[in-house]
């Protein structure tokens, strides 16, 4: 709970409180202003506002797994975009090793939810382009190798020639994976990126994400609905409370089980009381929103 | 309905089999005096086209020049106004559909300018250029510039905008997004406006020529006042293969670069 409670706006003093954070979110709000049409801007009406996160405020160590869980539609998407650079918070502001963030850079690497893959590349160029674009001093045979690296780092060496309309949905978002890490980010940023994959799919990608971060222990910050998801991988559960102006409701910290079992989660005993507040935080925040509409 | 479409040579022989009914019946047509007296048939027609045709690049001077030579007269007008185009449609559909005040102050524009006839700017053209080569390629760059606009701008608009946030995220350059995810991602829909411009293009430069003095379309106005009408019907028949030829191009190019099939 403390580490979400902190007020003061300056930038030192986020800082000072949390000398091991690399991603300080400080009091971010968000609001998106529905476009207005020409008509009703010369009238000077208000367009229709809609507050997603109010008054955020999160720290995230160096070096751990953290999990935003949260009701459908709260706004995790929001906050991950925001702590990406792709877009700008209302108020508030979000430093990543101890300085605001003015937009996206190759120190995260982002793993969208629908795998973003472009269609026109092979998984090999895609990968390409990535490690091309972020690291333009690699020679393009460099590059190359980085990419077929990565791509076998997630089992894909066979299939790296292929066009994602080729490939399944665990294929495509494994070639995201490689493509998000072969910049080699500090911060890996996930929006649920199994949710559209069928279980046995979603599990086995679980555990590979899991290797691969055992390996290489980097901060990733993974949006997820799942809690069976965010118990199996994380450090750290992040609770949202629902929308409109979403904020932090918890954070929860997990014991420090690693490697973690599957099983572990049915049967851990402190697991299983975890597990029982999520799933009460949760449906009190869906019954919320479905009552109210 | 496509599966149930026939294909494979039972499809061909469907085909040839149609056309020569057609051929057939207008011979009656024409034999009966069913369309006016002197109406050419279909054998007359053929016939005269294998003249044509055996001898296409002839030059007797300016009224009495080969199918072939006219043709080409005509194709090289189109591929150059035709190009000029798309060469303009191109950038300016990605500027519009990149910036909002770029669309915002061409849209008026193409909105007002696309539904004019083609052959409204013929005197403004002769008026200009007093020269018809010109004009017949400046009728063809105006006619053709819309669909090929249109289409690209549409196709930037639509672009799937993670793929646009996956380059901003990775730190690329405007022009790096532009020149590496934009341009791939709108193809299809440049060659589709390519597609149509062409088509469109292909339709104007018979009408601009009946005023301009050669060309294809020149040839059947010649031949009107000739009151050649088996010409006519020669000329119709190559100026759809033709079009039909350049189509087929753009199909090919179409699937080849289609990345959604
Ligand atoms: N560009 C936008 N303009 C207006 N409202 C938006 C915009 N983006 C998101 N919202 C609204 O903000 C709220 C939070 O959206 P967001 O996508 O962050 O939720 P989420 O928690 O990721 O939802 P989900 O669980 O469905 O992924 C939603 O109510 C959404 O309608
Ligand atoms: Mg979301």
């Amino acid at each position: 709970m403390p580490p979400a409670m902190i007020s003061s706006p300056a930038t030192a003093a986020a800082v000072r409180t949390f000398p091991d954070a690399q991603v300080v979110v400080e009091a971010v709000s968000k609001v998106f202003q529905s476009e207005r049409s020409l008509l009703s801007r010369l009238r000077s009406r208000p367009g229709d506002r809609y507050v997603a996160l109010e008054g955020v405020d999160l720290a995230i160590e160096k070096n751990t797994f953290v999990s935003i869980i949260g009701p459908s539609g709260c706004g995790k998407s929001t906050l991950l975009n925001l702590i990406a650079g792709l877009d700008r918070p209302s108020s508030g502001q979000i430093l990543v090793d101890g300085e605001r963030i003015k937009g996206p850079g190759p120190d995260r690497g982002i793993i969208f939810q629908n795998y973003a893959l472009m269609p026109w590349l092979t998984a090999l160029a895609n990968v390409e382009y990535a490690v091309e674009t972020a690291c333009p001093k690699l020679s393009h045979g460099q590059a190359r190798e980085r990419a077929r690296q990565y791509l076998s780092m997630v089992g894909l060496e066979r299939s790296m020639h292929r066009y994602p309309k080729q490939m399944s949905g665990g294929m495509k978002q494994r070639v995201a994976i490689a493509r998000a890490l072969s910049i080699n980010p500090t911060i890996l940023l996930m929006d649920e990126p199994f949710g559209a994959l069928d279980a046995l799919t979603r599990a086995y990608l679980q555990e590979e994400v899991l290797r691969i971060w055992e390996n290489n222990r980097i901060t990733v910050v993974l949006i997820t609905h799942s809690i069976e998801e965010a118990l199996l991988l994380s450090d750290k559960i992040v609770l949202m409370s629902r929308g409109p102006a979403a904020r932090i409701a918890d954070v929860i910290d997990l014991p420090p089980l690693r490697p973690r079992q599957r099983s572990v989660i049915d049967q851990h005993p402190d697991f299983l009381a975890i597990k029982i507040r999520l799933e009460e935080h949760l449906l009190n925040e869906t019954r919320a929103v479905e009552e109210r509409t | 309905m496509p599966e149930n479409r026939l294909s494979g040579p039972l499809a061909v022989a469907v085909s040839c089999l149609s056309i020569l009914l057609a051929l057939l019946i207008w011979q009656i047509l024409a034999t009966q005096g069913v369309l006016g007296k002197n109406f050419p048939g279909s054998v007359k027609t053929l016939e005269e086209l294998v003249w044509w045709l055996s001898d296409p690049f002839f030059n007797n001077g300016p009224n009495d020049l080969g199918i072939g030579t006219n043709l080409l007269i005509s194709l090289r007008r189109v591929l150059i106004g035709y190009g000029l185009a798309v060469v303009v449609a191109v950038p300016l559909g990605l500027v519009m559909g990149i910036s909002r005040i770029a669309d915002a102050s061409l849209n008026p524009f193409v909105q007002l300018l696309k539904p004019v006839s083609p052959l409204a700017w013929l005197p403004i053209g002769l008026f200009i250029f007093r020269d018809s080569e010109l004009t017949g390629v400046f009728v063809i760059f105006i006619s053709s510039i819309w669909p090929t606009l249109i289409n690209t701008a549409f196709g930037v608009s639509s672009i799937n905008p993670d793929f646009l946030r996956v380059s901003r995220s990775l730190g690329a350059s405007q022009l790096r997004t532009i020149h590496k995810v934009v341009l791939p991602a709108v193809m299809p829909n440049i060659l589709a406006g390519m597609r149509i411009s062409m088509g469109t293009a292909w339709l104007v430069i018979v009408a601009a020529e009946m005023l301009l003095g050669s060309g294809i379309g020149y040839f059947i106005w010649n031949e009107w006042n000739n009151l050649s009408l088996p010409n006519i019907f020669v000329a119709i028949i190559v100026i759809g293969f033709a079009g039909l030829l350049l189509d087929q191009v753009f199909g090919w190019l179409q699937k080849r670069f289609d990345y959604q099939l």
